[in-house]
């Protein structure tokens, strides 16, 4: 499956390398974009089917963001990126509804992993809601 | 008058107190050491592509290393009384390039304001910005046809921004800011372009830049950003402005246009949160003559749906290529097998119903074309070859696949308009190993801890002494007892390495990471196991080693040289890297091997680690020896022994006699039980009778009063829960061994020093031969200077470190016997001979 990413991080670099490995590995789209109040604009505007965003941001942060996503889009699978040491952070953004976190620096298998699960995850919730329907 | 008096009644400076401060310095050089090896070693494990990082790690990481190493030069001031104090101008000097180089983005060159296309090459990449570079390089180096004109170049754009003020407004707007929605950061990026359109051009730039485009003739020209940087630095790069057939003559305004599309709402986010310099990403603006294309296009050197099919991908529209890749106008898609003839694989002919075409007097006007113009290919037959050979052509000279926009003019003359890296995208987890890959053969060897990942193949040469490392053939697997830092000169040649023992954070390993050197560690049984010559596959990312070349190990995964690799992350990973682990300190019994010598932060902590074994080893123990709190070492031994203990060392501290079992320090207790061994002879002294054979004559002084009398002066040992220094005075002997042994591998040493005697110096020079000989076998680097000999072992783990200063205290008081016995040379090999088959009584070199 041919899947559509948005990645979030206000660091362009950690987000130009994410998008390189991603689109080098997988055959998923990736948007990007370092200002996450843009985020849920482009949510909104066109569909996606996972979220991968960086936890410790200015303005609007992760935990802020999973918020903003759960309302236009409740099945959308969030990942989050955190820096070693906010790891009790990274589990109550599981309790808001993250589908994961991943923990950088991480090794470029962790995140294709990650992302592999929560689409698998994402198909099955879709599958579930057609046939509930 | 009782100030007066003070200053006479001061007390005595406490020397044991001395002592202990002096140890809780070593601890901590030892533990900064251990955290600065183990940082670099994770910095260069992220460099190998495995890993996803940010700037906030290097940044931390960074912060993590200078502090261990500021820690490391400190201590070695407490240590050495100050002795290197240069170190600290060193380390300032490495500190700040390597802060420079975290902080700033490319050092923009200084050039001239243009450089006219003719004088560009790739190499001009840092002024001109990657587009404009390759396109010079296209035209000037593989004579393919382009536009002509100059490039305005990142050094001018820098002069231009500092001095209109621009750039300290900019700043100052960016700190003043408060952005709390999309809107406000939009606006930021309008009010900032607008400033920039209304900013004035230096006005030595405004005369270049009309005398430049003068020589268009009034000649509709193409304006294009080309920012260093552009195709590998931030996300949001790549997005600038083209100005498409504009007037020559309002080239400041065109100019200044391309400098505004720099600050967009994106980039804008990024220097406000980031912390990062306006001046990164220089804007290099390309200005050159217009092509009215009747065609144009994109094609990609190689097909990245099927990049393993080897075919081309040519795309095509009528008009300008504007339309060819917005998507606005489905194009003609076509593609070539790359093999000799270029044969059309497949063709499809887009309806193309408009076509951008550039007005006389400027400006672009959309055309619509007939149906029959539309569905009319856009190249022959002819075109198509021509274009394939060019995409070879610059596939091969810029190394790599390549996405080219090309146009085809008027005259029916395809001209280049940019050539730039093509991303391949390829499907998940290729290129990925199998988790367990099928080798027909059953291992050598299952063994070891991963040091440098990667398979590789080759003869195996066994090292054995420093000294044999220029000899060392090129794709050879290297196999040696111990990490040898001074492998480096000819790391670049080495197909894989091997050692016995060690620790993936020691120092060769950081740097066989950095060559990229397939490295396992600690692998038991390897130097019994392999020897030189024979044909190994080493797997170091399973740490299994199989005879012969696997070559289903070997073969390498199809697909695309890491992208990533290139990303702005990686390229500053590796600068940084660059001031950190090389190393430059590879001998310390170089004079080199000095503080002016240090280049990198590895230099300094090689340097302070050795100079802190050194202080250790020569620690002035004497007034402590004189001090209370001493405790004497009760054995059968005719040895007159003092112990200190620094804390942890003894069972219960102050007692005044002491026994083995009162000790609780392992490098000590092993040292005690070495020297103790029941074998060796103390009832006298060894000689060589005339016949050559050894005898060992009655020591009548030992013999009358054992109790109270010694073999020499007084002994003494300093001693706490992991470390030992020992100096053992035997008849004229002056033994010296200085041990620590903890947990953490690379903390653990042993350091070994013999000199004296009573016999003649010849004898005496053959002993320390002997001792030199019996350490290396030990596993030491050792050195014989005259009847000196010292040697040093680093980084055993635990048991074997203690395991070797059991052996170490039987040869210290195994070769207090030789003292008369080394007649000859002969007679040493015997005495090395027994004692490494552990005939410590020599009872084999006796007469019948």
């Amino acid at each position: 499956m041919r899947a559509r990413i948005l990645a979030v991080d206000d660091e362009p670099n950690m987000l130009r390398l994410l998008k390189t490995i991603l689109t080098s590995k997988t055959e998923h789209e990736v948007v990007t974009t370092n200002n996450p109040m843009e985020a849920a604009k482009l949510l909104k505007e066109e569909p996606f089917d996972l979220l991968i965003t960086d936890l410790k941001m200015p303005i609007l942060d992760g935990m802020d963001l999973i918020e903003t996503v759960k309302q236009i889009d409740p099945n959308l699978p969030i990942i989050m990126i955190t820096a070693y040491g906010t790891i009790e952070t990274a589990e109550e953004a599981i309790q808001k509804g993250a589908y994961d976190y991943i923990t950088k620096p991480f090794r470029q298998e962790a995140i294709l992993i990650t992302l592999k699960r929560a689409l698998e995850w994402r198909q099955m919730q879709l599958e579930l809601k057609s046939l509930k329907k | 008058m009782f100030k007066f008096l003070r200053r006479f009644l001061k007390e005595e400076p406490d020397e044991q107190a001395l002592l202990r401060e002096k140890f809780v310095h070593f601890r901590r050089l030892l533990d900064n050491n251990n955290l600065a090896l183990a940082t670099m070693a994770d910095m260069e494990e992220k460099a190998s592509g495995d890993f996803l990082f940010d700037t906030g790690y290097l940044d931390s990481q960074v912060q993590t290393l200078s502090s261990a190493v500021g820690e490391m030069i400190e201590a070695l001031h407490h240590l050495t009384k100050d002795r290197y104090r240069q170190l600290d101008l060193v380390y300032n000097d490495v500190l700040q390039k390597l802060l420079a180089t975290l902080k700033t983005g490319a050092i923009v060159p200084a050039t001239p304001p243009i450089l006219w296309l003719d004088q560009l090459s790739k190499e001009l990449s840092a002024s001109c910005g990657a587009k404009m570079a390759n396109l010079g390089e296209i035209r000037n180096r593989l004579q393919l046809p382009t536009p002509q004109g100059f490039v305005i170049t990142a050094s001018a754009y820098q002069n231009f921004l500092t001095k209109s003020g621009l750039a300290a407004q900019i700043e100052s707007i960016l700190e003043e800011a408060d952005l709390k929605d999309l809107r406000s950061v939009e606006t930021i990026s309008q009010q900032i372009r607008a400033m920039i359109r209304e900013a004035s051009l230096p006005t030595d730039l405004v005369a270049v830049l009309h005398e430049a485009a003068a020589t268009f003739q009034d000649r509709p020209i193409a304006v294009r950003s080309s920012a260093v940087g552009e195709d590998t630095l931030f996300s949001f790069a790549g997005q600038f402005a083209t100005l498409l057939n504009v007037p020559p003559s309002a080239i400041v305004d065109h100019y200044k246009e391309i400098v505004a599309s720099k600050f967009t709402p994106q980039a804008i986010f990024y220097w406000k949160f980031q912390g990062f310099s306006l001046h990164e990403l220089p804007m290099a603006v390309g200005c050159l003559t217009m092509v009215p294309a009747r065609a144009s296009g994109v094609m990609f050197s190689l097909n990245p749906q099927a990049p393993e099919q080897q075919s081309l991908i040519i795309t095509a529209v009528w008009g300008l290529g504007t339309f060819a890749v917005d998507g606005s106008v489905s194009p003609d898609i076509f593609e070539l097998k790359k093999a000799a003839g270029f044969p059309v694989l497949s063709k499809r002919l887009g309806q193309k119903k408009k076509a951008l075409r550039p007005q006389p007097g400027g400006g672009l006007q959309e055309e619509d074309l007939s149906p029959a113009e539309a569905s009319q290919p856009c190249l022959h037959e002819e075109q198509l070859q021509t274009l394939a050979e060019i995409a070879c052509r610059l596939e091969e000279h810029f190394q790599g696949p390549q996405d080219i926009e090309w146009a085809l003019a008027a005259s029916g003359e395809i001209i280049i308009l940019q050539s730039r890296p093509l991303r391949l995208s390829a499907p998940a987890f290729r290129g990925r190993r199998p988790e367990k890959p099928h080798v027909s053969v059953p291992p050598l060897l299952s063994q070891g801890v991963r040091a440098v990942g990667g398979v590789a193949a080759g003869p195996v040469f066994m090292l054995r002494r420093d000294e044999e490392i220029p000899h060392i053939p090129a794709g050879a697997v290297v196999v040696l007892r111990q990490p040898s830092s001074r492998l480096v000169q000819v790391m670049d040649r080495l197909a894989a390495i091997l050692t016995e023992v060690g620790s993936p954070t020691d120092h060769m390993t950081i740097l066989a990471r950095e060559f990229q050197v397939p490295t396992l560690v600690d692998v038991k049984g390897v130097r019994q196991t392999l020897h030189t010559g024979q044909e190994v596959t080493v797997d170091a990312d399973l740490a299994v080693i199989y005879p012969g070349i696997c070559t289903e190990l070997l073969s390498k995964p199809v697909g695309p040289a890491e992208p990533w690799r290139q990303d702005p992350v990686f390229v500053r990973l590796r600068s940084v890297l660059a001031h950190i682990s090389p190393l430059h300190l590879l001998d310390p019994a170089s004079p080199d091997f000095a503080p002016g010598a240090c280049r990198t932060f590895h230099d300094l902590t090689r340097f302070c680690h050795e100079k802190a074994m050194d202080a250790m080893f020569q620690l002035d123990v004497e007034a402590s020896a004189q001090a209370k709190g001493v405790s004497r070492f009760r054995s059968d031994l005719p040895i007159n022994l003092f112990v200190l203990d620094l804390g942890g060392g003894l069972r219960e501290p102050g007692k005044p006699l002491i026994t083995e079992d009162d000790v609780t320090c392992p490098p000590f207790r092993a040292l005690m039980q070495g020297f103790c061994h029941p074998d060796v002879r103390w009832a006298g002294q060894v000689a060589v009778d005339f016949k050559g054979f050894i005898s060992v004559f009655a020591n009548t002084l030992y013999d009358q009063n054992k109790a109270d009398t010694t073999l020499g002066g007084k002994s003494f040992a300093i001693i706490t829960d992991r470390y030992v220094n020992l100096n053992s005075r035997l008849g004229y002997h002056f033994g010296l061994v200085d041990a620590y042994v903890d947990e953490e591998r690379n903390d653990n040493y042993i350091t070994f020093q013999f000199k004296g005697g009573a016999a003649s110096l010849e004898r005496r020079e053959r002993r320390a031969q002997l001792l030199a000989l019996l350490l290396e076998d030990m596993g030491f680097k050792a050195q014989a200077n005259s009847d000196l000999v010292r040697g040093r072992l680093v980084k055993y783990s635990r048991e074997e470190t203690i395991e070797i200063l059991i052996q170490v205290g039987t040869l210290l008081a195994f070769s207090r016997q030789l003292d008369l016995a080394l007649a000859s040379d002969d007679v040493m090999h015997k005495i090395m001979a027994a004692f490494k088959a552990g005939d410590y009584g020599l009872r084999s070199l006796q007469e019948a």
